[in-house]
């Protein structure tokens, strides 16, 4: 493919897609190590294998600017986003699919960048993509690329469910928060570099699969969208239950609370990528907090509150020993992180 | 104000209120009654890093005054440059006509107070620095007022730049912006009697608790023939405001 940069063609099922899909796509995500490789570009659809469990299905979209950001770019976020929902429903991750909206005038470079981490992180957790659609729009029609990915997996270990969770229940996070988000906001307002400030995009299923192994886990989430605020109000609302959270324990690195300082921005509301909140029984907590900070994702894990039927939304006790109310989000601190 | 049959003038001051286009209002005036008011009167925008976070750090309503009209802004807290950059590329910096935020800017940048334990603290500690003494009100800096789109806006630059002025003691800054806003209100209000002889004046919102600019505000405009009315029974501030949305609801189902 001689092209430096995406044109119309590349979109409209001829031979110039064929070779963007063949040279760009294909030759990263297909497995050339196996007899039959897995992604099959010439099929219009694709058996998959499911051995009997319970098959949990979901479905991300990547809007992401800038598309390579300090931790990651929009590929590893495309399997990451994907994964870790399977991941925090209990779900082992099985198989991808992946659509790429292409704009035109997009540098190949930077596109086949992307897609080979795409694959690199899809084949480190073992996901495999088996299918796919490219569409490439016209210049100022899209923002540079935008992706999707469906994905299926197999649950393992027992179901979990928001209508588990109990008054008493502890809340711990896996990580530090607010790492993602403001990394992404620094890098697409050419902030220039901050400390150690990176996206903490990452699997969580060495988190979630540990988590598993304890019969008091209620459930898990993913903070991405809205940050820990958000999946807060998520469990009150399902749980007609209140949330009662500590300030001290949050775990904040200290370039990210600098910057959330200096800008006004609040973490509780900020996206993470690779971290989990899980919500289990206060009997358990201390033992899945320990087995957590054990693992190198789970290093500053922390157990920051507990489900309290006697509120009625999410309440944070703050450092000198007040309490405020996190309200809902409403207006998106930051656009386009994921 | 529940008792007029004519329309009035309402200067409604305060820390932040939100707008109905999207700005941080605070330093609106009206022209109307209840139920009908037209917006004909607001500051100048300046743009607040960090929004919510500068009712507690006067500094940033004092850096984003002075950003918005050249001014350097010096001070004795390092600020990070990420601020100045924010405030630049228009990152959580959303604009405010608050004129809570111009006392804020005015304690900061006379040195007063730039981080606060609670809003307000600020203009109440530079309040307490006057003396109030009808005398001092002739010595003040005009405001320019200019028309834009049917908006009378009121031009806050020289009385920012002069709070930088070391030249003055911060009791005579202090006392200058004071008398300053009292006759930026009875200019403003001179200009509306003649366009739609309107002859009262409210006073409402938080900053009208300030005591020596509402007397200065009520002296300069009774001795100008305008009837001058405060809230006496509702509060000034906050708690009055759920008395005012429903007595605005009610004037807009009565017609």
């Amino acid at each position: 493919m001689q092209d430096t940069h995406i044109s119309l063609a590349h979109g409209n099922g001829g031979r110039y897609m064929r070779e963007l899909i063949e040279e760009i796509f294909a030759r990263h995500l297909a497995n050339p190590d196996l007899a039959e490789p897995e992604l099959d570009i010439q099929a219009d659809a694709v058996p998959i294998e499911l051995n009997g469990s319970d098959v949990l299905f979901t479905t991300d979209g990547f809007t992401v600017q800038p598309l390579e950001f300090p931790g990651g770019n929009i590929g590893s976020l495309a399997v990451h986003g994907t994964t870790n929902d399977l991941a925090v429903a209990g779900a082992i991750p099985k198989y991808l699919s992946l659509n790429a909206f292409i704009e035109e005038g997009m540098e190949i470079a930077t596109l086949e960048r992307i897609i080979k981490t795409l694959a690199e992180t899809a084949a480190e957790i073992g996901v495999k993509v088996v299918c796919g659609d490219t569409k490439v729009l016209r210049r100022g029609e899209g923002g540079g690329l935008y992706l999707a990915t469906t994905g299926i997996g197999v649950r393992h270990g027992h179901v979990m469910s928001m209508q588990n969770i109990k008054h008493g229940d502890s809340i711990i996070v896996s990580g530090p928060v607010g790492d993602h988000g403001i990394a992404v906001m620094l890098a697409r307002e050419e902030f220039g570099l901050r400390g150690d400030i990176q996206s903490d995009a990452a699997s969580v299923l060495n988190l979630t699969t540990a988590a598993m192994d304890y019969r008091g886990l209620r459930f898990m989430r993913d903070p991405t969208r809205g940050g820990i605020a958000t999946v807060c109000s998520e469990l009150c609302r399902a749980t007609g239950m209140g949330v009662r959270l500590s300030e001290v324990k949050l775990p904040v690195r200290d370039p990210v609370q600098s910057v959330c300082d200096m800008l006004g921005y609040d973490p509780m509301y900020l996206a993470c990528e690779g971290r989990v909140v899980a919500v289990v029984d206060p009997a358990e907590a201390q033992a899945l907090l320990e087995t957590w900070q054990a693992l190198e994702e789970g290093q500053h894990a922390e157990i920051i509150g507990r489900i309290d039927s006697d509120i009625a939304y999410v309440l944070m006790e703050t450092e000198i020993g007040g309490e405020r109310i996190i309200e809902e989000l409403e207006d998106d601190p930051l656009p386009r992180i994921c | 104000m529940m008792k007029h049959d004519e329309p009035v003038l309402a200067f409604t001051w305060d820390g932040v209120g939100y707008g109905e286009d999207g700005t941080l209002w605070g330093g609106e005036t009206f022209l109307g009654m209840p139920g009908e008011w037209q917006h004909v009167a607001t500051m100048k925008k300046f743009n607040l890093p960090g929004a919510d976070k500068a009712g507690r750090e006067p500094w940033r309503s004092a850096a984003a005054m002075c950003w918005e009209v050249g001014h350097h802004y010096d001070d004795a807290i390092e600020i990070d440059p990420i601020v100045k950059q924010a405030w630049h590329q228009k990152i959580n910096s959303p604009e405010s006509t608050s004129v809570g935020r111009l006392f804020d800017a005015a304690a900061a940048l006379t040195g007063v107070r730039t981080m606060a334990s609670f809003e307000g603290q600020g203009p109440m500690e530079f309040e307490s620095l006057c003396e109030r003494d009808d005398a001092r009100l002739s010595d003040y800096i005009e405001f320019k007022l200019c028309y834009n789109n049917n908006l009378l806006i009121f031009n806050w630059k020289s009385l920012i730049v002069s709070m930088t002025d070391s030249t003055l003691s911060v009791v005579e800054r202090a006392s200058i912006f004071h008398s300053s806003l009292a006759h930026a209100i009875l200019q403003s209000a001179k200009i509306f009697r003649e366009k739609h002889a309107v002859n009262i004046v409210t006073l409402s919102g938080g900053v009208f608790q300030n005591r020596v600019l509402s007397e200065y505000t009520i002296t300069l405009l009774s001795a100008n023939g305008f009837k001058v009315c405060l809230p006496e029974l509702i509060p000034v501030n906050d708690a009055g405001i759920s008395f005012g949305q429903v007595m605005e609801y009610g004037y807009k189902i009565k017609n």
